[in-house]
């Protein structure tokens, strides 16, 4: 896709629809490689389905008979030499510590690298579409770390919905003064 | 203009063609594979020097006409198994893409 943070909202998209209470997105950049992790506790998917995962014909939904969203993460981290990793435990087998873990690792200076986008609006989009389901955004650079958990947030804000205007608006202010200082 | 008469003219050669009888309605560039996702329209030949098997995937969803690889590009024979298997016709040019361009905008 035009930007990574693009392909984060099509990749937590998933975890979201696996049921996930809480789904994990860390950007970490360490010298020459970015990873870009994304852990949930949704329902895992099974050996087969986990197999099946990166053709580009396989799809969970009923409406299309191709699924891209793993395919194209797939292809952009090995356009610049890195590579995707999937991990998954599947509720039936696991039923206490189920989810999946999609790792990709790119090579920040390779030329065909994808730039990063806006992960600020790509976090903010994701917990206005999502006000009951947990996230925890971390991005951390050899300069700073950026972090943000809803679940703290949830404490605080005792029972206001995270989609609330001035709360939405509060996070991103909050998101942003991070990267600043 | 057939995509089976485009791979008998002089700088096209089939790769695959299991859908020669479909009609070519225009014409559509990209290499970025999400946009040309979202922008190519159904019945047009789409140029890319992309070899990867999500093309295959892409012209599935976007229902173009043809992959039409440009400046010599080829394909793994595993990826021209599943472009058959899947009815996805696909030519190959050593030309550029702009002199692909510009042959298709003068026959079609």
């Amino acid at each position: 896709m035009k930007e990574l943070s693009l392909n984060i909202l099509d990749i937590v998209e998933n975890s979201v629809k696996a049921g996930a209470a809480l789904t994990e997105i860390s950007v970490v950049e360490e010298g020459d490689t970015l990873t870009l992790t994304i852990t949930d506790d949704g329902c895992g998917m099974t050996e087969e389905v986990l197999k099946s995962v990166t053709d580009p014909f396989y799809t969970t939904r009923t409406t299309r008979k191709v699924g891209m969203g793993i395919p194209l993460l797939k292809l952009e981290a090995e356009l610049t030499g890195g590579e995707l990793n999937i991990v998954s435990r599947h509720i039936t087998e696991h039923p206490l510590d189920h989810g999946t873990t999609v790792t990709a690792v790119f090579m920040k200076n390779h030329i065909d690298f994808t730039p990063l986008g806006d992960l600020v609006s790509t976090i903010i989009t994701l917990i206005q579409g999502h006000p009951d389901t947990d996230f925890r955004f971390v991005h951390k650079t050899e300069k700073f770390e950026v972090v943000l958990d809803t679940r703290q947030l949830r404490e605080v804000l005792e029972g206001v919905p995270l989609n609330t205007y001035e709360v939405i608006k509060w996070i991103e202010e909050y998101i942003k003064d991070q990267y600043i200082n | 203009m057939t995509v089976k008469e485009l791979a008998e003219t002089d700088i096209f050669s089939p790769v695959t063609l299991p859908c020669g009888g479909r009609e070519i309605s225009g014409v559509y560039i990209g290499d970025l594979l999400s946009w040309v996702m979202g922008r190519a329209s159904s019945g047009q030949a789409w140029i890319t020097i992309m070899s990867n098997v999500n093309i295959l995937a892409v012209a599935s969803l976007a229902d173009t006409s043809c992959i039409i690889l440009a400046e010599g590009v080829t394909l793994e024979q595993e990826i021209i198994d599943t472009a058959r298997e899947k009815e996805i016709n696909i030519l190959k040019s050593e030309k550029s893409i702009y002199d692909i361009a510009v042959f298709l905008s003068k026959i079609i």
